[in-house]
């Protein structure tokens, strides 16, 4: 288990590079058009061919690669923040407060989250240029994607607020909020460490479902789910294997990132 | 009231009941500590004493307790003032020490950053005025007085020095009343015997008062000035330790003497104590 992880976290930190170095190693920029060779197969100038308008398929990769794997994590940076405020602060409070926190989290969580996202990205401007498309994407699963990680650090700031060093603190005259944030948030780190890294293969996941569905980030602009989009051309699939090529990497991604997991569940 | 009126006056004067959810825990309880003065409060678990010490501090509503009667620290009656001026008083002019050592301090958090947080609740000061503070109460309690030892997390301590530290953390501001709560019965007879002689200590040079609770009968009548023994949410009995050995007068008392361990061939404590009135008394001073 221990290679398991070594092999995953140097897999994802290779990956992580690579597509940081999209704009020097990727051959051509990831909305360049090579008119005179639309859907061609792999070659040495295109190892992953061209797509249908005649862009260069391994560099869109690298570029989508770079908008998905940057994102999702500040993405998940924001939920996770969210998650401490919502839930540390209500499983802190307890009584009513805590009560009406959890009434809301119940309340997103029994939403489908898939149909959730389509609803309020409908509901946001479509027509908008793809740098507006990202962070609408990623600010929306930042922005919806707490309640689950809420729930999960609301229990473990009960039990450090019922703690004995809770009581202690009081007892010495700590004041309410200085008792949360200097005692009872360093505790919920463990926590809310794992719940980042859940939340970066859910939010990647995510991210793609819509980008089939055509409400992720928007056309020039690549990201696994834009790319995956290639996949909805059944009759070119069986002939073009390499279409396969970013799904292939999204799971080997979202894989690793659960392979790494349990080392961020520990204490710090 | 005049001054001489308020010096006679005991540091502090308690008549308390206390309930959760109704079950009836303390039964207007009664005792006063004197200034300075090694109180030992003796019953077995469960009689209430914790809830005692939570309820003194006006922190029994975290249990889920209430409590209500009347409680004087200086004169001041604890029970009609705000809780920001209750917030002054912890930690202030009342520390305390929790039975377990090692879940009494936060786990991830440094020794040092612990017990600077102690300090600025109650001070302004800037970071070597806090450090050298801390290192004084290191050296109060017999710990190291090193920044290395600051810079420890809990888990590095053993359970004695976890407590020694919640010992200094308790005395950091030199409080009128410091109430421990059990605080050795976690710990082995050695470190028990040490703790138990820094306290007697920390009375003497700080002239602070202790509350001091526990199940354990014997050990406490090592340190305390008078014994008052608990007993359903009530003081039965409270004397100094050789009257409650040689002389208890409630049942129950005589029942927690009765249960104190001896080895056969040796004598009882009660007759140790009885031979041993006279030297223990000049002993004192």
């Amino acid at each position: 288990m221990k290679v398991a992880r070594a092999v995953a976290l140097a897999f994802l930190l290779a990956i992580g590079s690579v597509s940081l170095l999209a704009n020097l190693l990727a051959p051509a920029t990831y909305a360049e058009q090579f008119r005179e060779l639309p859907n061609a197969p792999p070659s040495s100038r295109h190892l992953l061919g061209t797509d249908d308008l005649g862009r260069d398929r391994f560099s869109r990769l690298l570029y989508g690669t770079r908008v998905s794997l940057l994102l999702a994590p500040v993405a998940a940076l924001s939920s996770t923040i969210l998650a401490a405020l919502i839930g540390g602060v209500a499983g802190y409070l307890g009584g009513r407060i805590e009560t009406a926190a959890m009434w809301i989290t119940d309340l997103f969580l029994s939403l489908p989250w898939l149909f959730l996202l389509v609803a309020v990205r409908a509901l946001l401007p479509l027509n908008v240029s793809p740098q507006v498309s990202v962070i609408i994407t990623f600010g929306m699963l930042g922005v919806l994607g707490w309640a689950g990680a809420a729930r999960v650090v609301c229990a473990s700031s009960r039990s450090a607020r019922d703690s004995d060093f809770a009581l202690l603190a009081r007892a010495s005259g700590v004041k309410p909020a200085r008792l949360f944030a200097r005692h009872i948030l360093p505790n919920l780190t463990p926590a809310l460490l794992a719940q980042f890294w859940i939340s970066i293969p859910v939010f990647i996941l995510a991210e793609a479902n819509l980008g089939v569905l055509g409400l992720g980030v928007a056309e020039p602009l690549p990201s696994w789910g834009s790319l995956l989009r290639e996949l909805e051309n059944y009759a070119a699939i069986g002939r073009q294997p390499w279409l396969f090529v970013p799904l292939l990497l999204l799971v080997a991604v979202v894989t690793c990132f659960q392979l790494v997991l349990p080392k961020a569940e520990l204490p710090a | 009231m005049n001054r001489e009126q308020l010096m006679s006056e005991a540091l502090l004067s308690i008549s308390l009941s206390a309930e959760y959810a109704k079950k009836s825990v303390l039964r207007k309880l009664t005792f006063q500590i004197e200034r300075g003065e090694i109180l030992g409060l003796v019953g077995q678990s469960g009689c209430g004493k914790s809830t005692l010490a939570l309820a003194i501090l006006r922190l029994l509503h975290l249990k889920g307790g209430r409590a209500v009667g009347m409680i004087q620290l200086n004169g001041l009656d604890l029970m009609s003032v705000s809780e920001r001026q209750m917030r002054g008083i912890r930690g202030k002019e009342i520390g305390l020490v929790l039975q377990s050592p090692l879940s009494s301090l936060n786990p991830v958090l440094r020794i040092g950053t612990q017990m600077a947080e102690a300090w600025q609740a109650h001070r302004r000061g800037g970071r070597q005025e806090c450090r050298n503070a801390l290192l004084e109460s290191l050296a109060n309690v017999s710990l190291p007085a090193e920044e290395e030892f600051l810079r420890r997390y809990p888990a590095q301590l053993s359970v004695g020095q976890a407590q020694r530290v919640l010992i200094a953390m308790a005395v950091l501001h030199r409080p009128a009343l410091l109430i421990a709560d059990e605080p050795t019965s976690a710990l082995d007879v050695i470190t028990q015997a040490d703790v138990l002689g820094l306290f007697r200590n920390l009375s003497r040079k700080m002239g602070v008062a202790i509350l001091y609770i526990t199940h354990d009968l014997l050990s406490v009548s090592t340190i305390a000035d008078r014994i008052a023994v608990m007993h359903h949410g009530e003081i039965v009995e409270c004397s100094e330790p050789q009257a409650i050995f040689t002389d208890p007068q409630h049942a129950y008392t005589r029942n927690l003497i009765a249960a104190l361990p001896s080895v056969p061939g040796l004598p009882t404590i009660k007759e140790l104590y009885s031979t041993a009135v006279k030297s223990h008394a000049t002993g004192r001073g």
